[in-house]
């Protein structure tokens, strides 16, 4: 059996590739001359793009699948009175965004009072990962020794945030956590706070936005870095020589070529601040008494925290809302830094 | 060529139709109605919100299992929001399972309204009905009432039963940790009578342990502090119609009225006492932390030993009393009424419905809501009358005392009709936060608030 084998299947294979190579070489060869010839070019060409459109099928099917039918559906519940069981849906026209902007006063008032909330988040995060990701971009980028290590601990907030990292801050800023034991016994006892601080309703809101922060300064000190390292050193080096110190390189030179990412970093901080909501879910759930409710958590609340009532419209009516708001931010955002360019 | 151009073709399409199909098929969910198993054994799913019932629900289904031959399999899915988005798509492609445990009065009326919970009218006429606790046995009743109340009910009849109770208990039931109140110097066996001796006594442990001496209270869910504390103590201090008149439509005796404010004046007392960070508190964190002894005090349901037990805490340890009435109050002996906490419901899409009723059945029978009972510490909606203590035990047995009393000294939690419909008890808590513990307003400005947040209510509902 060893002795006659290994010869048929080398035959096998070569046979059909070999066909294959005389096939295409006879077709360069002769050009279409006329009846069954002349159609193959064309044939060919639909072959190929039948296997083209094959392959992305998957890809446009999932899209249609996830995406689009879902938006479309979204979009068309915010029209409707739902609670994700009754056959049909009741159609309200726009009776849900009126109710969300003023008509209903049960949901006015927490709105507005999310809306605020939010517009602080919404200010605050994208300024604050700006303000810290720069210099640390900047700092990261001078020094030569253990960049790749520092790099990597600055990253560390990127990799393990989550739900996880979320409930270990809710045990480090306990009212016996380790933030106040340390202020407590650093000297800085009057900065701790009795009631930990995410029950004071003086620093829950505050505490968020710096966890919020801490999370989205990797990502965009990285940005900084790839900007950083795009930069010509020979611009920097002419600053230097024209006297310009490290401050004023940042100011007048560093900082305008970098403003294209640092518009990236702002849009991503608006969209972060409107759309996500995990972090006021698992850490204040929008207490105390509202003092860190933001229109995202108002839109869960209303989905899945209304007893069943019929609030999917609701909700979804307020996601739209959302996500228009964010969208005429970021067009606003993106157009103003612009102009400044 | 072309013919080796139409192969490669058709191989990448059966391989990308392939592709698809494997998707959908990953895509498709797994029936989850009651089927036959190996050898032709009946078997049910059922699903409960609660994770504390889980491993008494399967010891109970064991036992079922034994006397029928149907096999229950059960799951918990956690939190509240899981469950509701677990039915809400598995109503969308009919993979309900065969019996549920839901939230009764409510949840029920929601899910069973759309079409899909089973009507048990017929497998529990008034006389099976009759083993339940007298105030629960209507829980799952679709009413007149409860249609005006409830639009979602709107498509099914009156007489239609789509729940029956299967856990009852009350709120507002203080649990009181006996080695805090013997350091504070309080008689650990002999709970405060009124609502100032609870405050004293919430004083002498505070004292006695400033950190772990208060009280706690999962306030982060800001209605807690409302339907656990506040309401007990309004009823007990101004009585029934007094009480019912502060939620009037267009009323002058409201929450801003002296009466109101009086009531809040009362609850504010606490705010000396409450566990530090009690506003970040889940209720079940808040549970927790009395379990591990980081406060004296606990103010739950008749449900929460089942959990402070599942989380270390001894239950000979725990002195329980309901929330104390106050002097000069109209109400002396303040007793709560139990309502159905939970009910069980058997699905429309249900492959076998007489097996799911049996299992229903079982479970509410004495002898399938003692295993239960005794496996989860939890107090079933069945009437267990002098069994009770041998079939439950005695710490369970106990919470029972405060049920029975004269009717007008009982505050009854089911009892809604004076509310406006679709009250919502999520709109009440910020208000009575900003009162208690957070100071940001004072009783007259929180009873503005409050009947503000009503007016609104019923503006809705009109």
């Amino acid at each position: 059996m060893s002795a006659t084998q290994p010869a048929a299947p080398s035959g096998r294979s070569t046979a059909p590739h070999d066909r294959g190579l005389r096939t295409r070489a006879s077709g360069a060869r002769r050009p279409a001359s006329g009846g069954r010839d002349a159609s193959e070019p064309g044939r060919r060409r639909r072959a190929r793009w039948l296997t083209g459109y094959a392959f992305v099928a998957p890809a446009v099917v999932l899209f249609l699948v996830m995406g689009l039918y879902t938006i479309v559906y979204g979009f068309s519940l915010s029209f409707a009175k739902w609670n994700g069981f009754t056959a049909d849906w009741e159609w309200v026209g726009v009776r849900n965004y009126l109710d969300l902007l003023y008509q209903d006063p049960t949901l006015g008032p927490d709105l507005r009072r999310a809306a605020l909330n939010t517009l602080v988040v919404m200010i605050a995060v994208p300024l604050g990962t700006v303000a810290v990701a720069l210099p640390l971009a900047v700092l990261l980028s001078s020094i030569q020794r253990l960049r790749g290590l520092l790099r990597s601990v600055y990253f560390l907030p990127y990799v393990t945030s989550g739900i996880a990292v979320y409930y270990a801050w809710r045990y480090v800023l306990e009212p016996e956590g380790p933030v106040n034991f340390l202020l407590r016994t650093t000297g800085l006892g009057s900065l701790a706070r009795p009631q930990g601080f995410l029950a004071d309703p003086a620093t829950a809101l505050p505490t968020l936005i710096v966890i919020m922060i801490w999370t989205a300064v990797p990502v965009a000190t990285l940005l900084y870095l790839a900007g950083l390292q795009s930069i010509n050193p020979n611009v920097l080096e002419a600053a230097r020589i024209d006297g310009a110190g490290s401050v004023r390189t940042v100011r007048h030179i560093v900082w305008p070529l970098l403003r294209p990412i640092t518009t990236a970093i702002l849009l991503l901080g608006v969209r972060d601040s409107t759309q996500g909501f995990q972090i006021f879910l698992i850490m204040t759930d929008g207490g105390p008494a509202g003092h860190t409710d933001v229109v995202g958590l108002q839109a869960y609340h209303l989905a899945f925290f209304k007893g069943l009532s019929p609030t999917l419209g609701l909700a979804s009516a307020l996601g739209w809302m959302i996500f228009v708001a964010a969208l005429l931010l970021a067009l606003a955002n993106g157009r103003t830094l612009r102009s400044t360019r | 060529m072309a013919r080796a151009g139409s192969r490669t073709t058709h191989r990448v399409t059966a391989a990308v139709a392939g592709l698809l199909l494997a998707l959908a098929t990953a895509c498709g969910g797994s029936g989850g109605d009651a089927k036959s198993g190996d050898g032709g054994a009946k078997s049910l799913t059922m699903w409960t919100f609660k994770r504390t019932h889980l491993a008494a629900l399967q010891q109970a289904a064991e036992k079922f299992r034994t006397s029928s031959g149907i096999t229950v399999k059960v799951e918990a899915i956690t939190p509240d929001d899981a469950f509701t988005a677990k039915i809400q798509s598995a109503a969308q492609t009919k993979n309900l399972p065969d019996v549920l445990e839901v939230h009764a009065g409510g949840e029920d009326f929601r899910i069973g309204g759309a079409g899909l919970l089973a009507d048990l009218a017929g497998d529990f006429p008034a006389s099976k009905l009759a083993r339940f606790l007298p105030t629960t046995r209507e829980a799952g009743l679709v009413t007149a009432e409860r249609q005006r109340q409830i639009t979602e009910l709107k498509p099914a009849k009156v007489g239609n039963l789509f729940s029956v109770p299967f856990t009852a208990g009350t709120f507002g039931i203080v649990y009181a940790n006996r080695q805090k109140m013997q350091a504070a110097g309080l008689d650990p066996a002999t709970p405060p009578k009124t609502w100032e001796e609870f405050v004293d006594h919430l004083k002498a442990t505070t004292k006695a342990d400033p950190k772990q001496g208060g009280l706690s209270l999962g306030l982060k869910v800001s209605q807690t502090g409302y339907n656990w504390i506040y309401v007990q103590l309004a009823y007990a201090y101004l009585g029934k119609e007094r009480y019912e008149a502060l939620f009037g439509k267009g009323t002058t005796q409201g929450f801003a009225s002296p009466d109101g404010v009086k009531t809040l004046e009362l609850y504010g007392q606490l705010t000396p006492y409450w566990t530090p960070g009690a506003t970040a508190l889940g209720i079940d964190d808040a549970d927790i932390a009395f379990a591990q002894g980081k406060s004296a005090f606990d103010v739950g349901g008749t449900f929460t030993l089942a959990f402070l037990s599942q989380n270390g805490m001894d239950p000979k340890n725990v002195l329980t009393f309901p929330i104390p009435p106050p002097t000069g109050g109209k109400i002396s002996d303040l007793r709560l009424a139990p309502l159905a906490l939970t009910g069980l419901s058997v699905t429309a899409t249900t492959g076998d419905k007489d097996a799911a009723v049996k299992w229903v059945d079982f479970l509410t029978s004495p002898e399938g809501a003692g295993v239960f009972a005794k496996g989860s510490l939890d107090l079933p909606a069945t009437d267990l009358g002098t069994q009770a203590e041998a079939l439950i035990g005695s710490d369970l047995a106990a919470l029972q005392k405060y049920f029975t009393g004269p009717p007008e000294n009982t505050f009854d939690f089911a009892a809604t009709s004076f509310r406006p419909p679709g009250f919502d008890d999520a709109k009440m808590g910020p208000a009575l936060l900003k009162l208690s513990p957070l100071k940001e307003s004072d009783p007259a400005q929180t009873g503005a608030q409050l009947d503000a947040v009503l007016a609104a209510m019923w503006k809705v509902s009109s």
